[in-house]
């Protein structure tokens, strides 16, 4: 229920247009249920009045029919705009909701985006906001139009007969409980269909993926049989289905045949008894109004619990926003004018999970303009310390600071849009290549785009190809190799001209020599002149840093320079060594 | 699709039957009603006739409705029976087909067909026999029965209802048209949407979050442009076919009317005429929404019957009578060549393996050493050359016999998510505890097991326990061994475990593989200095062979990658 208030509370800013629609739902409503009622004279005046001239009954006829088609005119075009209207709200409340939650997830910290899988918030953006949509257009706005319509017809028939109306609705809750009943059936049948459905495609997509494997072992016949079973099991939950809905509309039959029984009985009783209550007009209406009082009952007894499976969208749509953020900025950040660019540790610990402390009181400081290369076996925690001086994360001990300001004084984007970074896994945008460099930062222009690009020898496959620069890319940089989207992505970050650069220099095997060189060479210019920390696996960039941290798991073995880490024949020698070695 | 419908005869009859039920008592109440209205209108009828009357209309009623019942129930019950039937044969060739197949598909392609593809086909036949038995049965008798009551107002239903249902068609048309260009839209927005939040690190990287939202602010205004474009069509087909509907009323009303007001015509004629004008609505509207259906199913069966018509490449050859035991388990490759697509990935491999001897396979990734072990199972055949088994060319041994001799390790193996007892037991055909007992033991898993929930009956996968790569691959050695084959392929499956555990295996191993004739791929030295002769494979031929000893003192791939690793065990033991 709360739930229920705090998605009404998004419809609040449209509270005008939704009083507008309820007056059309209202107007259609009477208008359109009015017609029955011009038939009911129609018939009276004209066609039974054998007491009145031909002539006039003609010309009564002729006018009724012009006010009939108008009011019908009038109604379904009105009802038309509502359902515009209608839509238009939705739409707009769903547009502000889905704007919500596409912000709140960029705003999640880094640790929130380990622990949840793309899939999942997929389904928040997509199908959960699209459950929000119906449940406002179609559940709440269209419940109270069905009500609308179906008191509409209910007062126009006490109107026009109450002793007809009452020996109809005596027969209404009857008909409408069983309804209900179909549909809560029909749902539960719906509810194991889809069950059914996803074990049947869990083991049909495992099967699959293990083809190769059953076909080893000879478990063809096996497989088919487990098969067999859940594929049996959804199909009786279908037939199932079958048996519910197919009672639907004999039922929806049922109660009109039932309902113009009813009328011929009582009607005709009171005829005959030559009664001036029930004439054959009031007859032909009903009959007109049965035929349209089974709608707006469907489309209610359907409504009834389907809210059910919107409200479980509702909830998971409003935990992600009420989700905390984690870091959060200080209220006022520092922001200084430039970074002169050095960075320090100090006696920082970190863990990403409890006590599994990935950094252990690790202490050490760059000089501005220096490239400092960090060394180590996989897991030694070098990746972190980029992590934590971006505030990716923060520290739970000790304190990062860049030109001696806590790092957790400055405002996060604020931060970032002052460092740059080279991840070992190219990310491209789609869009076309210059979008790619420039990220469509103002005052990132077209020669700057080509400068940075021939500045880190990207420029050379770009220019070959089809439309060069406006060469668009997708999903992920399809059509590019490994090496060149690398290149493509140092082109975008020395574009960008970060005041601190970090390195995730993975050697990556699938770059053949040549574009190493080139990838080589790039980096090199990239770090010139600028403070950068890389997380170093190439042996060309190590040997080349001012500085090298040797890291063991998650402590700080060693630092120096090459010479001299190499002279002290230590951890690090082994390590060259291996580098040295190793096939790739 | 034929034999699909043929088992199902007497169901496409009965359901033509009850229309022909239905359809006709739907006829016949009006005109019950109309006799009510004329009597009472001319005071012709007494209240025993009335009575009898509406007995007649009770029970004619009660009887249609069963029919009507029926009318649904059957066509789509038979709808899911040919589902059922057309799911089971296409899994059943699904697991006929060979690598050559599975290696140009997705399986998430696979999966699409298999379900919504085949849904699609069901629901194509379910409607499309109940909807259109139906709309052909009410066009055909409706308008005979209004021929023959009233030609003239009958004429005006003909006229008022062609223009209504090709309107309805070309909105439908423009709804689709519009639905489409929001569903490319929303891919869009989706797309957008996965891009940030698997980018995410780039994005916070670089501060973009700000222009993304602004980006996103506009996919999303964008959204709801489309979207009110669909429903400025969508909305308006209630409210016109009611207006037509209306229209159309009036128009009887007028026209009937008049008739009666000069006495051509009575009131329970009219009554009658329009109960018929409002019975045949639905069936027309339902008509083009079946059309469209049918369409979409008989794209969904193309679809589907490309899987059908896909032969395995691995075929029988010549008989598939077992050929006697082998007794001889040993292996020959001869002058093998393997291209796939064209491009060679194997050539001029000659190998000898005797019976009971172990072979090691080493090599850099990509170089071919897991296409030459699957050569051995059949996974594919070789494009020149052949492989032997006991002098047997293998293509002329039945699959089924030569499946069972070999036993199949891979690197990355696929589990089942079932217990461990069933994922060891998996080729064996009556697994017994001493024997799943025995083969845990062998791959060195056993104190895994007793740290497992439910011992050898956890569930494995999502929802039980997830193995480690390690566990995996000793559980994958498990399944291989437990069907005591004559022929055992390892293909790298201690890449994922550490060193110690490591030679534990192999301890354990040895006397296993010494029974046996083993392939085994590897690229560690430790492992491969236990194997009777070792072959080096580089860029799909044989570079190298000899035995351990011999290849470390002979500089190559082997001898440069036993120096690695020795720099390597160094620097682990320092640590």
């Amino acid at each position: 229920m709360k739930m229920a208030k705090r998605l009404l509370a998004y419809s609040l800013p449209y509270w005008r247009a939704l009083t507008i629609a309820f007056g059309l739902i209202l107007f259609t409503s009477l208008a359109i249920n009015y017609l029955p009622v011009l038939i009911q004279r129609l018939t009276d005046q004209c066609l039974m009045n054998t007491a009145s001239p031909a002539a006039e009954r003609i010309d009564l006829l002729l006018k009724l029919s012009i006010l009939y088609i108008s009011i019908a005119a009038a109604g379904h075009g009105v009802r038309y705009l509502q359902g515009i209207l209608t839509a238009w709200i939705g739409q707009r409340i769903i547009y502000d909701l889905r704007l919500e939650v596409f912000q709140k997830v960029l705003r999640m910290q880094q640790a929130y985006f380990d622990k949840t899988a793309v899939g999942t918030l997929m389904t928040r953006v997509t199908s959960d906001i699209e459950r929000l949509q119906h449940f406002v257009t179609e559940g709440v706005v269209g419940t109270v139009a069905d009500l609308f319509m179906l008191l509409g017809i209910m007062g126009y028939m006490i109107y026009i007969s109450p002793v007809l109306s009452l020996a109809i609705f005596i027969t209404l809750p009857f008909i409408f409980a069983y309804m209900i009943l179909i549909n809560v059936k029909l749902r539960n049948a719906n509810r194991d269909i889809r069950d059914r459905q996803s074990k049947l495609n869990a083991l049909l997509q495992e099967d699959l993926t293990g083809m190769t494997t059953i076909q080893l072992f000879n478990r063809e016949a096996a497989t088919m049989a487990d098969f067999d079973e859940r594929h049996t099991h959804l199909r009786s939950a279908y037939f199932e289905e079958v048996r519910w809905f197919s009672l639907y509309f004999p039922t929806v039959e049922g109660g009109q045949m039932l309902a113009i029984l009813l009328i011929l009985a009582v009607g005709g009783l009171f005829i005959l008894k030559g009664s001036e209550t029930i004439t054959l007009g009031i007859f032909v209406a009903f009959l007109a109004y049965i035929r349209d009082f089974f709608r707006p009952l469907g489309s209610l007894s359907d409504k009834a619990g389907s809210f059910q499976v919107a409200l479980a969208s509702i909830e998971r749509v409003f935990a992600l926003l009420d989700s905390s953020e984690e870091v959060n900025d200080p209220p006022e950040p520092e922001s200084p004018e430039r970074i002169a660019g050095s960075i320090a540790f100090n006696n920082v610990w970190f863990a990403y999970n409890d006590d599994n402390w990935v950094i252990k009181d690790l202490s050490f400081a760059v000089e501005p303009g220096q490239v400092l290369a960090v060394v180590g076996a996989t897991g030694a925690g070098k990746s972190t310390i980029i992590n934590l001086i971006g505030r990716f994360y923060d520290v739970q001990q000790g304190s990062v600071s860049i030109d001696g300001t806590d790092v957790r004084e400055f405002g996060k984007h604020d931060l970032r849009s002052r460092l740059g970074y080279v991840f070992q896994d190219p990310f491209i945008f789609t869009g076309s290549v210059a979008d790619n460099i420039s990220l469509q930062t103002p005052g990132i222009d077209r020669p700057d785009i080509v400068r940075a690009a021939k500045t880190v020898n990207a420029h050379r496959f770009i220019e070959a190809m089809p439309k060069g620069y406006d060469s668009v890319l997708n999903e992920r940089g399809a059509g590019l190799s490994l090496g060149q989207k690398q290149l493509l992505v140092m082109a975008r970050t020395l574009a960008q001209n970060p005041e601190l650069l970090f390195v995730l220099d993975e050697a990556t095997a699938s770059v053949d020599t040549a574009t190493e060189m080139l990838i080589q060479d790039a980096l090199a210019k990239l770090m010139a002149n600028r403070t950068s920390i890389v997380i170093a696996h190439r042996l060309s960039t190590i040997r080349h840093a001012d500085r090298i941290l040797v890291m063991r798991h998650g402590e700080l073995v060693d630092q120096g320079t090459h010479d001299e880490l190499m002279a002290r024949d230590g951890y690090y020698r082994q390590l060259y060594e291996l580098l040295l070695h190793s096939p790739e | 699709m034929k034999r699909y419908f043929i088992p199902h005869r007497a169901g496409i009859i009965a359901t033509v039957l009850c229309v022909l039920v239905t359809v006709g008592v739907n006829l016949y109440l009006p005109y019950l009603m109309r006799l009510v209205i004329d009597g009472l209108t001319e005071q012709t009828l007494g209240k025993a006739e009335l009575g009898r009357l509406l007995a007649i209309y009770l029970s004619a009623g009660v009887f249609s409705i069963y029919f009507s019942r029926q009318l649904r129930k059957i066509p789509l019950k038979l709808s899911h029976k040919i589902e059922y039937a057309l799911r089971t044969d296409v899994f059943e060739h699904l697991t006929r087909l060979d690598q050559e197949f599975y290696r140009g598909e997705r399986t998430g392609d696979l999966m699409t067909r298999m379900s919504s593809d085949i849904n699609m086909i069901r629901d194509a036949i379910g409607q499309g026999l109940l909807q259109g038995i139906r709309t052909i049965g009410v066009l055909i008798f409706a308008s005979m029965v209004m021929m023959l009551t009233e030609p003239k107002l009958a004429g005006l239903v003909f006229a008022l209802y062609i223009p209504m249902v090709v309107i309805f068609f070309l909105l439908l048309k423009v709804m689709r048209r519009h639905q489409k260009e929001l569903q490319e839209h929303v891919s869009e927005v989706s797309n957008f949407s996965q891009e940030s939040f698997s980018g995410i690190r780039t994005i916070k990287g670089f501060a973009l979050e700000r222009r993304r939202n602004g980006q996103f602010k506009k996919l999303n205004r964008d959204l709801v442009k489309k979207n009110m474009r669909l429903q400025a069509s969508r909305q308006s087909l209630w409210p016109f076919m009611a207006f037509w509907f209306s229209l159309g009323m009036i128009l009887i009303l007028n026209i009937g009317g008049r008739k009666i007001i000069e006495g051509k015509l009575t009131l329970g004629t009219l009554t009658q005429f329009i109960q018929y004008l409002l019975y045949m609505q639905w069936p027309l509207l339902a008509l083009s929404w079946t059309m469209s259906l049918v369409q979409r199913g008989k794209v969904s069966w193309t679809r589907v019957k490309e899987i059908l018509d896909k032969e395995p490449s691995i075929k029988e050859n010549g008989t598939v009578e077992p050929v006697a035991r082998v007794s001889d388990a040993s292996i020959c490759f001869q002058d093998l060549k393997l291209q796939i697509d064209g491009r060679t990935f194997l050539k001029d491999i000659d190998l000898k393996i005797p019976s009971g001897t172990t072979l090691g396979i080493t090599g850099p990734t990509g170089s071919g050493k897991t296409l030459l072990v699957s050569l051995v199972a059949r996974l594919m055949d070789p494009t020149e050359g052949a492989v032997l088994i006991g002098n047997e060319d293998i293509r002329d041994m039945p699959l089924v016999q030569l499946r069972c001799m070999i036993g199949f390790a891979a690197q990355e193996p696929v589990l089942f998510s079932r217990t461990l007892e069933h994922n060891i037991g998996f080729g064996v055909e009556k697994p017994d505890k001493n024997l799943i007992g025995w083969a845990a033991e062998i791959a060195h898993l056993r104190n895994d097991v007793e740290n497992f929930p439910d011992q050898f009956q956890t569930v494995l996968g999502e929802r039980g326990v997830t193995l480690s790569g390690g566990q995996r691959q000793r559980t994958a050695i498990s399944r291989a061994i437990a069907r005591r084959p004559d022929i055992l392929i390892l293909d790298d499956v201690l890449s994922a475990v550490d060193t110690q555990t490591e030679a534990a295996i192999m301890s354990k191993l040895q006397p296993v593989m010494a029974e046996r004739t083993t392939l085994f791929v590897s690229h560690r030295v430790s492992t491969l200095r236990y194997a009777d002769r070792i072959v080096v494979i580089e860029d799909g031929h044989i570079t190298q062979q000899g035995t351990h000893e011999e290849l470390i003192r002979r500089p190559g791939y082997y001898a440069e990658l036993n120096t690695m690793q020795q720099l390597e065990e160094k620097l682990e033991a320092g640590s």
